[in-house]
């Protein structure tokens, strides 16, 4: 939305004549560039000049979903089909359209490969070259697209339509040039999206392209393998990092790396253990530090923890050879561990809301009913929690529900 | 339909103590929408132009004055949005997607239009059906979710998207609902939420998406209602207002996609009622009308659409009562 966080000026909107008109001027300049790309569009002409009028528009107004297509076709009907590295005209459909690999028999032979190499080095050598040339290749051409939508994406970082069309072109990269190219586009996208996350480590449009950028570079057509390893680097430098405590987002990445992680580490029963010990360690001294033990990113992690303990059927696990009496005697001593938590911590809702929540989980894992202590504890934690947050107290009453029927 | 933001701006008098809704300022803002093409703003928001006209019209439905834009044009505007392929467009001349193709179809069937639809529409067939053979196309026959136009984003809001015009056009019969229904499942999250595919975060929004999908699947059964209504329930943060997700800042909009949401699973009193509708009620300028995302900020039709829909899923006295489910 246009509007999203915009304070209003201190002064009302009264302007000049002169800046009316100014703004009039301007009106009349964008519905210009308007016209003129949907005219030379119907007149199909698919030329850089037009593309670099669709350039012009989208620096004003990247949310114009419609120009973001308008390039899509401007490439594949017109830039593509006429580049340096394609040898003849496209007919419109992706799959009728050039494509440069050395692994298809129809055209390109290794010597355009090679070509298109020596252009990788040459655009690597001058970072002035890529433009949107008349004799560009299409790698040229895709890498021009990459620089000019990066400005964009840091002065909007949450346009949907910008982060669409950038793997647009990418999947186009995948599609028309040798995988060894295309790679190297890919690479250079996780240092994009680390700098869009450095600049807003929540941006949820960043995370989702990073879990893309990731599968592709670890895709069988890239000659990729897994990065599982550095990712989970990743969450814990995230969660090291200025306000990572409170960074949900880094935490949940954590959270669905973990299962694959341990498998790919051919992790046995007794690391798999240390590994859950080190992870309740790293959830509980976060709570310690910074904002402890308030911040809620680092509770829904423990409860994350928690689930692969309590709900391991069918759910992401961490010690999927747990017995279940060992997995109730570490719902036990969680218990212990949050009750020790309460001494000087005696406002902290949550960990109320997590004694309550796994006493009942262990009566559930032992199939019993609570016994009359457990249902006299959680009584008095929610006393506490109608006190504490009384933002949720119908939630704390329906709780108590439950402790309230006899046994 | 406007899309710029402002004139108004929330809060900006002081308020007493008692909050009111300011109806008659509201319905004029949205009425007023249209004639502010003197503005750039309104001309660099059309791509939002159709989803606007939905937002204002739905607030004025709220709001008690169905009737305060002109149905004739607002017919003729929906239906020169429609391409040859049964889609619509944010405006005419913007290229077919479904998020515009649900907003066409929401405003139809608000405006009970769906005749003048079956007479003058485009598409495969005409119609109704030409736009639920638009819908169809976008479905993914493996996995079972929607993209939202020819160039193929997937994204759970446009499985609610479909499902919800495809529902109001009585077509659901004619896609994989079982499949669509399996997709959201695996798009659920420890925490009981969803995010926009698999593996990504929880997110009020695409809760919102979700569960609405799911409701008119009628496949809630599926949901996680402890879990999801707990994770929900903390999206209020002191001030009374809800945020999309953990530790991020409230904004009026979740008042719609989380409080909808905590109805839809029927935990809506595991948060405070009075103090969201007090949030809300700060973040309207009674004067000029509109609602901003906070106090402080300028107002624009989406908040406004959004914060009128809080108040009357609270239901807050004056408006339409609003049935969530």
């Amino acid at each position: 939305m246009a509007s999203h966080g915009v304070a209003r000026p201190a002064t009302t909107i009264l302007r000049s004549a002169e800046e009316l008109q100014a703004e009039q001027a301007e009106i009349r300049e964008y519905q210009d560039l308007e016209n003129r790309i949907q005219a030379n569009i119907a007149a199909r002409n698919y030329t850089v000049e037009v593309l670099e009028l669709t350039s012009k528009l989208l620096k004003k107004n990247p949310e114009y979903y419609t120009i973001w297509n308008v390039r899509r076709r401007l490439l594949i009907y017109g830039l593509f089909s006429k580049s340096s590295d394609s040898s003849s005209p496209s007919k419109g459909s992706q799959s009728t359209s050039p494509i440069v690999t050395t692994q298809t028999s129809s055209i390109p032979s290794s010597a355009s490969a090679l070509g298109t190499l020596k252009a990788l080095d040459a655009t690597q050598l001058d970072p002035e070259s890529p433009n949107h040339g008349k004799n560009g290749t299409i790698l040229d051409i895709i890498r021009a697209d990459l620089e000019f939508l990066f400005p964009i994406m840091i002065k909007y970082p949450k346009c949907y339509w910008l982060w669409n069309y950038r793997l647009w072109l990418l999947q186009q990269a995948n599609e028309r040039l040798d995988p060894g190219i295309t790679r190297g586009l890919w690479e250079r996208e996780m240092i994009l999206v680390g700098k869009m996350l450095v600049k807003d480590s929540r941006n949820f449009h960043g995370w989702g392209y990073r879990r893309k950028v990731v599968s592709e570079l670890e895709s069988e057509k890239l000659h990729g393998r897994s990065m599982v390893e550095p990712e989970f680097e990743y969450t814990t430098k995230m969660i090291h990092g200025q306000n990572g405590l409170s960074n949900f987002s880094a935490w949940h990445r954590r959270s669905k790396l973990i299962p694959r992680l341990l498998e790919e580490r051919n992790a046995d029963d007794a690391t798999r253990r240390h590994f859950l010990k080190d992870e309740f360690d790293l959830v509980i001294s976060a709570m310690y530090t910074d904002s402890y033990p308030y911040a809620q990113s680092a509770w829904f992690y423990y409860q994350f923890l928690m689930t692969t303990l309590t709900e391991y059927i069918g759910h992401a696990t961490i010690t999927p050879n747990f017995t279940q009496v060992g997995r109730i005697e570490y719902v036990g001593c969680q218990l212990s561990i949050l009750k020790e938590m309460l001494d000087g911590a005696e406002d902290c809702k949550w960990i109320y809301d997590a004694l309550v929540e796994y006493t009942m989980t262990l009566a559930r894992m032992e199939e019993r009913e609570l016994c009359e202590g457990e249902r006299e504890d959680c009584k008095l934690w929610l006393v506490e929690l109608s006190k504490l947050d009384v933002l949720r107290t119908g939630r704390w009453d329906d709780l108590g529900l439950i402790f309230s029927k006899s046994p | 339909m406007s899309l710029a933001s402002g004139p108004g701006v929330a809060g900006s008098l002081s308020l007493p103590e008692e909050l009111q809704l300011a109806i008659e300022p509201h319905v004029k803002y949205i009425q007023s929408l249209d004639s502010r093409r003197d503005e750039l703003e309104y001309w660099l928001t059309e791509h939002l132009r159709l989803n606007g006209l939905y937002w204002g019209l739905t607030a004025l439905h709220l709001l008690g004055r169905p009737d305060a834009l002109p149905r004739d044009q607002t017919i003729q505007f929906v239906l020169s949005c429609q391409h040859e392929n049964g889609g619509f467009g944010a405006a005419p001349g913007h290229d077919a997607h479904l998020l515009y193709t649900c907003s066409a179809i929401q405003i139809l069937a608000m405006i009970d239009a769906f005749d003048v639809l079956d007479e003058k529409g485009k598409g495969e067939g005409g119609g109704r059906e030409g736009v639920g053979k638009y819908i169809s196309s976008l479905q993914n026959q493996t996995t079972g979710t929607f993209a939202g136009d020819e160039w193929g984003e997937e994204d759970t809001r446009f499985i609610y998207t479909a499902l919800n015009a495809l529902s109001l056009l009585s077509m659901l019969d004619i896609v994989n609902v079982d499949r669509a229904v399996e997709y959201i499942i695996s798009c659920e999250n420890f925490d009981g939420g969803y995010g926009v595919s698999p593996a990504a975060e929880s997110h009020s929004g695409q809760i919102f998406a979700c569960l609405g999908a799911l409701s008119i699947a009628n496949r809630m059964d599926t949901v996680n209602v402890d879990k999801l209504g707990r994770w929900l329930s903390e999206r209020q943060v002191e001030a009374g207002g809800l945020n999309g997700r953990p530790e991020k800042q409230e904004d009026v909009c979740y008042s719609w996609w989380v409080a909808s949401s905590l109805t839809m699973i029927h935990k809506l009193h595991w948060i405070d009622g009075k103090k969201l509708t007090n949030f809300i009620l700060k973040c309207q300028d009674p004067k000029e009308g509109g609602f901003a995302d906070r106090p402080g900020d300028m107002v624009d039709v989406f908040h406004t659409c959004f914060g009128v829909a809080g108040l009357a899923l609270l239901e807050f006295p004056g408006l339409e009562e609003i049935d969530a489910r």
